[in-house]
């Protein structure tokens, strides 16, 4: 009936919502189908509403939409929760033998089945499979073959024993044989195409972690926090596989400085948290950065400020990792724009940082980070991965960068504005980092012209990375369109679904997505170029339109003093002259 | 160069130090440098980790490799160098207020975690670099700018807390004994864990109570102490309880610490990495099929 299925689970927290959404999820994709899930979660361990959503389709699927096809309802609240959504071709799926829907009534319209899950769970050996049950009634009505599930019951299940997923098996067929039997004259029915591809199946959370190991990354320090801890449950358990390890630190101040002292060592190292760790971590961030130390600080974006809205989507962190910290400090903000870009982009970051010792913010927003979606498996090849540690030197180079007194120079200034850098252990490397302005060796100084000619060694980096990197963006739409959309994130993929929409109606415009927000991609001339700009993002102000704004406003000129020493008032007036002249 | 041929002075930089004359930090770097010569380490092999303050300056005067961090967090940034690379001789170094104030948080998890490396405090019970406030470990009735009439609370007894923590190693050291302060610095090097050694270190300019000649005339060395087991738990307790006397040497010492890098098989350097992702990566993508 519909080659686009919007199927849900919703019920209390605590109720086993997840792990059903996921079964049912990869059971689609090991058939060949496309799936893009997402989630709806409070702030709460237990009670409350929480639902899984999945679409799924033949063909990719990138979004979102408000309707509602098969919702499985272990509560009454969810039925209320979904209402916008449901249909006249809607299916709940609930059991009235369940106390609080003994009176139940599906909505007008609405065609409800009645399925006992949890006595027909209790039949196949435990009532903690009703879950279960309710997948292999929703196979019945969207006639999806119900070996499919097996499969990702096998995996869920598989550690448990044999015995555990013969039993999930028969409670699944069990679900389906009672709306066989009962409902078989009842109710629309559903059809979904099976196809031999197999699909593989991740969120953002885990593109990263994935992307992390891929590029080299051994050593990730963290503190939990919704909705960046998936990257360190990620991690736990698999990058011991590759000689790493995963320390939970006290707070999000020690694991900045636990990712700073590995990657001081040597490793590439990565810490990943929230907003308000993000906050936390700012002063070490400026010592990460005079230091010029390559360190991937992951920022899963939520709802701001304080603790805000902690299970809710945002991008209202751009102004504090473009510019947060005192003092001025060159860093590399990089926002992949979907799921697969996650792991692209982490394997980049990590190159980034080495690259130019740069601190690298890695930022995706909870929406992204949550969503599953499904991909070829070659969209993750890991014999493309390139690793490029950059100006690392060894004992034979370091002559090369020594001063009269064989003293190594790690903040030695060059061309590009990346200096050599010794790992501790190379002989004749022995340095000392600081936070405090230093020389080319490393140690303190308040030399005015030390202070300026490290300031522009710094920030020479990033000029540098402009003229070496491709720091380009993503197009769809018609490129000939008198509109331009900008946006950044996760809303890259619901922009691309959004041009079929506005193609019916006749709306021509440019989609640009941009991944990399400092440094950027120049779009002035093609905002210059276009009547209308819009620029989408999930958040109050317009972070990121205020920096497109600032990109294509006429230059003025500026008098910049950065050495240490007060402005005077005739070397002022002096330089005011000469610029206005 | 060879750690054989390694001698103290080649720990030592060509900064001369601008602590204030008679200083008591100078006693305990040197006894740092002289330790880490005589446990068969080299500056290559070595990285010294250092907070804020006076103590924070260490790394500039001393020559390794080093990271002058920021307030209260050296001993996460030591952690993580000696995880990522165990074959380095990691020694953190701070103060008073660096340590058991704003770093205390980590203090307490760096003790339990039980890495590999040597914390050296320099504890003067005072803010010397800010000009003289009161610190964690002074007394209640110190006076100072800040606490005109005392701090009126108990000091920190970082010892304690090293203890309560489950710490495998905790001494006392005094910067003016030049040898027992070596000693005991180089078997905390040798100790396999997180080692802490608490050594006073006398402010001779803002500090007017715990001076040298307090410390001389008030502490007792345990190594004289002819009946002081310091792998005897409660003996060690008891010592570091003590509210009436102060000692010197290894309170305790832990001969079973396993440290962390052992207990969590994590003994490689992580520094090595191959150019493309590495064998068994593409297992990885397979999870999620």
């Amino acid at each position: 009936m519909h080659d686009d299925l919007n199927w849900a689970i919703g019920g209390e927290a605590g109720d086993g919502i997840a792990s059903t959404g996921k079964i049912f999820a990869q059971a689609l994709s090991r058939a060949g189908r496309h799936v893009f899930t997402s989630k709806d979660f409070a702030s709460r361990i237990r009670g409350g509403y929480t639902a899984y959503k999945v679409r799924t389709s033949v063909d990719q699927v990138q979004s979102v939409v408000d309707r509602l096809d098969i919702l499985i309802a272990l509560t009454e609240r969810t039925v209320d929760e979904n209402l916008d959504e449901l249909h006249e071709d809607s299916v709940i799926i609930y059991d009235g033998e369940r106390t609080e829907f003994s009176d139940f009534e599906a909505p007008e319209d609405v065609t409800g089945l009645d399925v006992p899950l949890k006595s027909l769970a209790e039949d196949a050996g435990g009532a903690i499979m009703r879950n279960v049950v309710a997948l292999g009634a929703v196979c019945a009505v969207a006639d999806f073959p119900i070996e499919n599930l097996d499969e990702s019951l096998e995996k869920r299940f598989g550690n448990k024993g044999e015995s555990i997923v013969e039993n999930n098996k028969q409670a699944a067929r069990l679900g389906s044989e009672y709306v066989e039997e009962h409902f078989a004259e009842e109710g629309p029915r559903y059809s979904l195409d099976t196809t031999d591809n197999d699909y593989v199946l991740l969120n953002g959370d885990e593109a990263i972690g994935m992307g992390a190991i891929a590029a080299g990354c051994r050593f990730y320090a963290g503190y939990p926090i919704t909705p960046a801890t998936d990257v360190m449950e990620y991690l736990t358990g698999r990058i011991e596989q590759f000689g790493g390890h995963v320390v939970q630190a006290e707070d999000e101040l020690a694991a900045i400085n636990l990712a700073l002292g590995a990657a001081r060592a040597g490793a590439r190292s990565m810490t990943a948290t929230s907003g308000p760790g993000i906050d936390l971590m700012a002063e070490t961030f400026g010592l990460v950065a005079t230091s010029e130390t390559p360190l991937v600080i992951t920022n899963v974006m939520r709802s701001g400020p304080s603790t805000g809205m902690p299970t809710k989507q945002e991008q209202g962190d751009l102004n504090m990792m473009l510019k947060g910290g005192h003092g001025e400090i060159p860093r590399f903000v990089v926002a992949p724009t979907s799921v697969a870009e996650c792991f692209h982009k982490t394997v980049e970051a990590f190159n980034l940082a080495e690259k130019y010792q740069v601190p690298v913010y890695l930022t995706a927003d909870l929406s992204m980070a949550v969503t599953e979606r499904t991909y070829e498996p070659d969209e993750f090849d890991m014999d493309e991965v390139e690793v490029d540690r950059g100006k690392l030197v060894d004992e034979g180079d370091i002559s090369a960068w020594q001063n009269e007194k064989e003293q190594f120079q790690p903040h030695a200034v060059t061309a590009d504005g990346v200096s050599p850098r010794a790992l501790p252990g190379t002989k004749g490397g022995v340095h000392m980092s600081t936070g405090l302005e230093h020389d080319e060796l490393g140690r303190r100084t308040e030399d005015t012209d030390v202070r300026v000619e490290q300031v522009d060694k710094r920030y020479r980096k990033v000029d540098t990375a402009i003229e070496q990197e491709n720091f380009d963006y993503r197009e769809f739409g018609d490129s000939e369109a008198d509109s331009l959309v900008i946006s950044w994130g996760s809303n890259e993929g619901t922009l691309v679904e959004a041009l079929d929409y506005l193609d019916e109606d006749g709306v021509n415009v440019r989609v640009i997505s941009v991944p990399y927000i400092f440094p950027r991609p120049d779009l002035s001339d093609e905002v210059k170029a276009a009547e209308d700009v819009v620029v989408v993002e999930a958040n109050a102000t317009g972070q990121f339109a205020d920096v497109v704004e600032h990109d294509v406003l006429e230059r003025v000129e500026r008098i910049n003093k950065y050495d240490g020493v007060d402005f005077k008032a005739d070397e002022l007036a002096a330089e005011i002259k000469e610029t206005l002249a | 160069m060879s750690s054989e041929n390694v001698r103290f002075t080649d720990f030592k930089s060509d900064k001369q130090p601008t602590w204030c004359p008679g200083c008591g930090d100078f006693g305990t770097m040197n006894g740092m440098m002289k330790a880490l010569a005589e446990t068969g380490n080299s500056p290559d092999d070595t990285f010294v980790v250092a907070g804020i303050g006076c103590s924070g300056k260490i790394g500039t005067y001393m020559r390794s490799y080093a990271l002058h961090g920021v307030h209260g967090r050296a001993l996460p940034v030591g952690t993580g160098v000696k995880l990522a690379n165990p074959d380095l001789e990691v020694m953190v170094a701070g103060g008073d207020g660096d340590g058991y104030s704003i770093g205390a948080g980590h203090f307490v998890h760096a003790v339990r975690r039980n890495v590999d490396i040597t914390y050296v405090v320099m504890d003067n019970r005072i803010y010397g670099l800010t000009k003289g406030q009161a610190s964690p470990t002074s007394r209640p009735d110190f006076e100072t700018a800040t606490t005109p009439e005392g701090p009126k609370q108990p000091p920190v007894n970082p010892l304690a807390l090293a203890m309560a923590a489950g710490g495998s190693f905790i001494a006392q050291s005094f910067s003016s004994d030049a040898m027992r302060h070596t000693e005991i610095v180089q078997e905390a090097i040798e100790h396999d864990g997180f080692s802490l050694v608490n050594c006073f270190s006398p402010c001779v300019t803002f500090n007017d109570v715990d001076t040298y000649d307090y410390f001389r005339d008030s502490l007792v060395d345990l190594s004289e102490e002819d009946d002081y087991d310091p792998t005897d738990y409660n003996q060690a307790k008891d010592a570091i309880l003590e509210a009436d006397k102060e000692y010197m040497g290894i309170l305790y010492q832990n001969e079973d610490s396993v440290p962390y890098h052992e207990a969590h098989g994590v003994t490689e350097n992580m520094a090595e990495i191959p150019d493309g992702a590495p064998d068994g990566a593409t297992d990885l993508v397979r999870e999620f099929y």
